[in-house]
């Protein structure tokens, strides 16, 4: 086998099929790691983030660099120009050094041809950054798909500027302090002991926020279950649903598990939970997630859209949605949102969220809830996907959903994503009543 | 010592089975000091003598920057620890500027002898693994490429043999 990989080169090659549309950073970036040496494996992270995260800019600034577009089978050479210009714009890495390394990597890429060519480009960019940062279209200068600004300035006028300035920041690494092993102060604590810097979170009980992250085996107590990786806006779910450890619980799109483990150190083991996710490798994820939390559920590998194919005809006594979405909310999780998600999606998810929420309601009983959550913070897939399904129904009634933190939306509650807090998310809490309760619906 | 050639897929060379070493003896010997010096050259962390057309189950590997790890297999044996699947980028010596992401067991055990003849039994994970999964496979007559579409390594075949034609 060659020897491992420059970083430089490996995330040249993971961005260029990133750019050819061939996977997700999610996927691309674990292979990508496994041929550099580890050691190199935090630089390699940082750049294909980093790229994808300015990924608009950058290529807008490419675009008034090179004239003639790179052709397909020259993307490792786009993807070495854009890793260039992250470098000189965005890293710490001394600008000689950023430019000789990003030019050296063309060859081993094979393309000895691009030498002069990336070191051309580079250096001219280094002497006109400020004519050509001048020249960039709004959504190229705030690093957004054009679609995506225009939608956040007219869904959220008063906030798009802070989401989009989120959007640009890497999120911070946030836990949830299980409950049944200490409590959030007592975890503090144990953190403070171990030289981990972190703080508790704002509107989550349980939830810490780690001044720098780092990885999981660093954490006190993490493979006993003391701890969980996640964000501060999906800690809020499971406690809205109100369970009790005698409730039939459905958790449906489960992966990777955060919530479903949740609900789990809420009401206790032993808990009717069945957890559904379609996804069966990921699935095996969501089993690792609980056994390390010593909790298990029923796990079923199943279409939440089709429970004839797995449900065993018991009515819920509450049901959670975690739809799939745009995932619009964490941008800055998955800054390859940026280069992947089409405006024609949106259409799409729309579709597929509102047939899961008509697919699972029969499955509530009467007086049961159903918590409806979205990382999006697009209108469609929040209050006008709830809306279409609960207007002119007879036995959906809207609750509130808190009033102490998010914004309150028609429907639900929305949270934004916040620089150094919490990421983007959607909360809309419905309970089913006896069709004859109350007439048709007109909002909570 | 001397650098050998290294076959380059799809040389039907490399489709041979190795066969097993009898007695470790000066002719090996001298065999994994131009393995190593190839490997080293190339530069490489891992070689398989059928790459360099040597149809002996022996194995080199030197996962170190420094180069002064070397690791001889001869006669090697893996069991599977684990069979949770790692991915991982694969490269070889002799697909040239290719990398595929390959599925193999995480953890695994290996028995070999060294480069003295005496057994040896370690165990592996990581890129360790990776190589001397990948390495075996070679004394098999297998190669990354196998784990790939056929389109893919149709399309790989095709791209090595104008590259070699052209070098020719």
């Amino acid at each position: 086998m060659p020897r491992p990989e420059c970083p430089r080169v490996a995330a040249a090659r993971a961005l260029a099929n990133l750019l050819q549309h061939k996977g997700s950073l999610t996927r691309l970036l674990p292979a990508a790691a496994a041929t550099v040496h580890p050691r190199d494996q935090p630089l390699l992270g940082e750049l294909c983030y980093g790229v994808c995260r300015f990924y608009p800019r950058l290529q807008g600034l490419l675009d008034l660099l090179v004239s003639k577009p790179l052709k397909n089978k020259d993307a490792d050479i786009q993807a070495l120009l854009l890793l260039g210009l992250y470098q000189l714009q965005y890293t710490r890495i001394p600008d000689h050094a950023a430019i000789s390394e990003t030019v050296a990597a063309t060859r081993q890429l094979n393309k000895n041809w691009a030498r002069s060519f990336v070191n051309g480009v580079l250096r001219q960019y280094q002497r006109e950054a400020d004519s050509l940062a001048r020249q960039l279209l709004e959504a190229e200068a705030k690093a957004h798909p054009r679609w995506i600004l225009d939608k956040l300035k007219q869904q959220w006028p008063q906030h798009w500027e802070a989401v989009v300035d989120a959007n640009n920041t890497a999120a911070p690494m946030t836990l949830r302090v299980n409950q049944r092993h200490c409590s959030r102060e007592s975890y503090l604590l144990q953190l403070k002991g171990a030289g981990i810097g972190a703080r508790p979170c704002r509107f989550s009980a349980t939830g810490v926020i780690l001044e720098t992250a780092c990885d999981v085996s660093e954490l006190p107590g993490f493979n006993e279950g003391a701890c969980s990786v996640q964000d501060e806006a999906s800690q809020l779910v499971a406690p809205l649903l109100r369970a009790r450890n005698d409730s039939r619980i459905l958790d449906c799109c489960c992966a990777p598990g955060g919530k479903t483990g949740h609900l789990l150190e809420l009401v206790g083991s032993g808990t009717w939970l069945d957890a559904v996710e379609i996804d069966r490798r990921r699935l095996q994820q969501v089993q690792q997630n609980l056994s390390r939390l010593n909790f298990s559920a029923n796990l079923i590998a199943g279409d939440a859209t089709q429970p004839k194919q797995w449900w065993h005809g018991e009515p819920y006594d509450a049901i959670l949605l975690d739809a799939p979405c745009s995932a619009s909310g964490v941008i800055r999780r998955h800054p390859d949102i940026k280069l992947l998600r089409k405006a024609s999606d949106i259409s799409r998810l729309v579709r597929l969220q509102s047939h899961l929420l008509e697919a699972l309601w029969p499955l509530l009983r009467s007086g049961g809830l159903l918590l409806y959550t979205t990382c999006s913070v697009f209108q469609e897939e929040n209050d006008g996907v709830v809306g279409a399904f609960a207007t002119g129904k007879t036995d959906v009634k809207l609750l509130p959903v808190s009033t102490t933190w998010g914004i309150a939306s028609r429907w639900g509650r929305q949270l934004l994503p916040e620089t150094g807090a919490n990421d983007g998310f959607f909360y809309a809490l419905m309970e089913k009543t006896e069709p004859a309760e109350h007439a048709a619906n007109q909002g909570p | 010592m001397a650098i050998l050639e290294i076959l380059e897929f799809p040389d039907p060379r490399l489709r041979k089975r190795a066969e097993p070493v009898e007695t470790v003896d000066a002719t090996t010997m001298r065999l994994v000091d131009d393995m190593f010096e190839t490997m080293y050259a190339a530069p490489g962390i891992g070689l398989a003598a059928t790459q360099v057309d040597v149809h002996r189950r022996i194995i080199v590997i030197d996962l170190s920057e420094e180069k002064n790890q070397p690791l001889v297999l001869i006669n090697p044996e893996v069991e599977v620890l684990d069979p949770q699947a790692e991915t991982y980028d694969e490269g070889c010596l002799s697909v040239p500027g290719f990398y595929e992401t390959v599925i193999r067991p995480r953890a695994i055990r290996v028995t070999a002898q060294d480069r003295n003849g005496e057994q040896q039994e370690f165990e592996a994970e990581g890129l360790l693994a990776v190589c001397v999964q990948h390495e075996i496979d070679h004394l098999d007559g297998k190669l990354f490429v196998d784990y790939l579409s056929t389109v893919k390594r149709q399309r790989i075949r095709n791209k090595l043999l104008k590259q070699q034609r052209s070098k020719a």
